[in-house]
């Protein structure tokens, strides 16, 4: 089906030091005037640990991944420009918001797409920084910063005010390596809540933007809580014609009966790496809507979770990538049923053609008591050219008697039937592939909410069939 | 001025080197209908596909033109705008490719001068009304979970909003239920009576009379081991219901062993 599937394994060559961190933490310390001595102790001593985690997991590409390459991604840590500027930590209080001259920054050449438009608010960020933008943000809804400040206030919600601590908690950083290195280094990000009984129409958006001035070591933290029957739907974007190296992690909670709805739509710059760690939780009766479009980046790698805690909680994931040029994506869903009956389903279409490189791991674990749960999990590849790759690598894992799991994968090239067939309704070659391709990622498109959403992900999509150099096989 | 009509001239075609199709003269003539009928794998959809140009088909031999335009130099696309239409036996699903995008796609490519959305709309339910289809179907993918009967609906969809010059049917008829060849029947008929569909040339590969019940032909072609055996009018059809090919094969074999007798008594005469 492909070629190329050397087994050169080139690791990330990330080495970032303690003696990287402490500058950082200096050039923080410096500008933090509020934090309690405590508060910056607390929190020197969790990036500690959390690089020494770093540093003492292994990189990914390593066994028992093997097949992946890195090899076109590497990196050195040392490269990465830190400025006070796009620092922003845990720890500083009082004026979370730093307010730049947009001339100066050079925020204004960015396209900043649906924050002026769709009657949506949220968060821009600037490389790290939070850039202050007009915004209508429900006023029921809480949407801020991830600052110390924030966390200080907002500590019930944060640290236990539900069920379970959510800050650090949903996605275990003591497990994934660029979890860790997210949580050592992280310099931005945001915090929605979503009280009990309040349902949203108008998304909240968090934009990444980026540009070539201003080549960022970018390490967001978002934590999205949604109280009991609460509605909202999150879009996280990453924009931008810079190459930054970002570095994240997503931590939502959707409380008894809430209904989260989390939108990705990936478009960072063509040599950015962007990687993330991405977890959710489900109380009773709740459902967690994952919606991923990989879009942009030179090396991307997004690990999605969602652990089902409570009966009736339920799980869907939709995903997408297309990979271009060099560009190798990597993607990981893992759906937990820790009891039962629990539902999930799981759709991920991925295309690859010119030298793209994409690999998708998903998991499903079915606990012992996870009885009258229900998984699926369908994935399906498409490869456009001769060098393209795609991996798929899948993994049920049933402890529980009187379930249901279905799980379908396929790897395939375009239908040459189809193509004839379209051929013979006068539609040529090229438009009949651009067609195909097209529709190969409908099911997956639809699922994202939103027409408007929708039609930014085909018109991206289009766009990349415009820049595809080679394709047809 | 070139000859008008759908023309095979000594045609002969392979699939995976083995010659299908041996030597086929045939010529459908604007607004006429012929009908092709012959047993199982004699060649009847590898005439259809070769016309339409599927590169699975090599060209051995021979021409096919339409309206003086050699077909056989083009591929499938430019032949959909030479005025060429083939109903498939099994049509292709195109799963995310939703009916109403991919007939817009496909008018604009054959015919892009004319029509706007609102018009195009209009000519859309219209077909779809005497189709007796359920306009639900312009929201799915294409062919994709069809039922058979479906499938070959959304191909004469495709032909009335098409219109094209020459339309090649391959068994649009097989697996219909009485109430869908009726709906076939009134839509290719609806589609003979108006201006846009009056001159339509068919090609009816058929293995049953019953279709030319609806849409009567002129003439019939009887297709056997890649030859075209016998051409009449449309009692062959009835004939062939009541018969069998044996009859036929027969009446052939018999004509070739003539041939020879006479070929071999030349000389003497
Ligand atoms: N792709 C192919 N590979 C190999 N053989 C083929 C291929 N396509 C057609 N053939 C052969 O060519 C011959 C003619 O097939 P064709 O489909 O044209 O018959 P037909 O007259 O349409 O039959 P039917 O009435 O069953 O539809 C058959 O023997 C068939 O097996
Ligand atoms: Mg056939």
């Amino acid at each position: 089906m492909s070629s190329g599937a050397t087994e050169t394994v080139a690791a990330l060559d990330f080495t970032p030091t303690a003696v990287t961190l402490v500058e950082v933490l200096s050039v923080l310390a410096n500008q933090d005037e509020l934090a309690t001595i405590d508060e910056v102790r607390q929190d020197e001593a969790l990036r500690r640990e959390a690089l020494a985690t770093y540093e003492a997991l292994p990189a990914p590409g390593a066994r028992p991944h093997r097949g992946w390459k890195y090899d076109y991604a590497n990196l050195s840590f040392d490269e990465l420009r830190w400025t006070s500027g796009s620092v922003m930590m845990a720890t500083m209080p009082k004026r979370p918001v730093h307010r730049l001259d947009a001339e100066d920054s050079g925020a204004d050449e960015i396209d900043r797409p649906a924050l002026a438009t769709e009657n949506a608010g949220g968060l821009f960020f600037f490389g790290a920084t939070y850039v202050d933008a007009p915004s209508n943000v429900d006023p029921r809804v809480t949407v801020l910063p991830l600052t110390a400040t924030t966390v200080r206030a907002n500590e019930g919600i944060l640290n236990g005010g539900h069920t379970h601590s959510i800050l650090h908690e949903i996605v275990d950083w003591r497990a994934d390596k660029f979890a860790a290195l997210a949580t050592a280094f992280q310099n931005c990000g945001a915090f929605v809540y979503v009280p009990d009984g309040v349902q949203i129409d108008a998304p909240v958006q968090l934009v990444f933007a980026n540009s070539e001035a201003q080549d960022d070591a970018v390490f967001p933290h978002v934590v999205v809580v949604l109280g009991k029957n609460a509605r909202a739907t999150v879009i996280e974007r990453h924009v931008g014609d810079g190459d930054p190296f970002v570095c994240g992690i997503v931590e939502a909670h959707a409380g008894e009966g809430a209904q989260l709805d989390y939108v990705v739509v990936q478009q960072a710059g063509e040599a950015a790496r962007v990687i993330f760690s991405r977890g959710a939780r489900a109380e009773r009766d709740a459902q967690v809507r994952w919606h991923l479009a990989e879009l942009g980046g030179a090396l991307v790698r997004t690990v999605l979770g969602v652990r089902l805690e409570a009966p009736g909680s339920r799980a869907e994931a939709s995903a997408l990538f297309f990979n271009t040029g060099l560009q190798h994506v990597d993607l990981t869903s893992g759906v937990d049923h820790l009891v039962g009956p629990t539902t999930s389903d799981t759709v991920v279409r991925s295309a690859a053609t010119d030298r793209g490189q994409g690999r998708y791991i998903g998991n499903i674990v079915i606990r012992p008591k996870a009885h009258g749960s229900d998984a699926s999990l369908r994935d399906d590849a498409l490869l456009l050219s001769k060098h393209a790759h795609i991996d798929s690598v899948p993994a049920l894992e049933i402890a529980a008697n009187d379930v249901k799991a279905f799980h379908g994968a396929t790897v395939g090239s375009l239908d040459e039937d189809a193509l004839f067939y379209a051929g013979s309704r006068g539609i040529a070659r090229n438009a009949a592939l651009r067609m195909i391709t097209l529709g190969f990622f409908e099911p997956v498109i639809a699922r994202f909410p939103g027409e408007a959403l929708r039609d930014e992900v085909r018109t991206a999509l289009d766009r990349k069939l415009d820049d595809a150099t080679e394709i047809d096989v | 001025m070139p000859t008008r009509g759908l023309i095979a001239r000594d045609l002969r075609v392979a699939v995976e080197n083995n010659e299908i199709l041996k030597g086929i003269d045939l010529t459908v003539e604007p607004g006429r209908v012929h009908a092709l009928m012959g047993p199982n794998g004699s060649g009847k959809s590898t005439l259809a596909f070769t016309l339409a140009g599927h590169p699975g088909y090599q060209v051995l031999g021979g021409s096919a033109t339409l309206d003086g335009e050699d077909l056989l130099a083009l591929p499938p696309d430019k032949r959909a705008k030479a005025g060429l239409f083939l109903s498939f036996q099994y049509p292709a699903a195109i799963p995310g490719v939703s009916v109403a995008n991919f007939l817009r796609t496909a008018r604009m490519s054959v015919r892009p001068e004319d029509l706007n959305p609102a018009k195009f709309r209009k000519l859309v339910f219209d077909k779809l009304d005497t189709l007796d289809m359920d306009p639900a179907f312009l929201g799915r993918y294409v062919n994709d979970g069809f039922s058979g009967g479906e499938k070959k609906r959304l191909e004469m969809l495709q032909l009335a909003i098409l219109a094209p010059k020459y339309a090649v049917l391959d068994e649009t008829d097989s697996g219909l239920d009485i109430d869908a060849l009726q709906s076939v029947g009134n839509s290719v008929n609806a589609l003979r009576e108006s201006d846009e569909g009056k001159d339509i040339g068919f090609l009816v590969i058929t293995h049953y009379p019953r279709i030319l019940k609806h849409v009567p032909a002129d003439v019939v072609h009887i297709l056997i081991d890649g030859r075209i055996v016998k051409t009449g009018g449309p009692e062959l059809a009835d004939e062939i219901e009541r018969d069998g090919y044996d009859g036929v094969r027969e009446e052939v074999a018999f004509k070739a062993a003539m041939d020879e007798f006479v070929v071999a008594k030349a000389p003497i005469v």
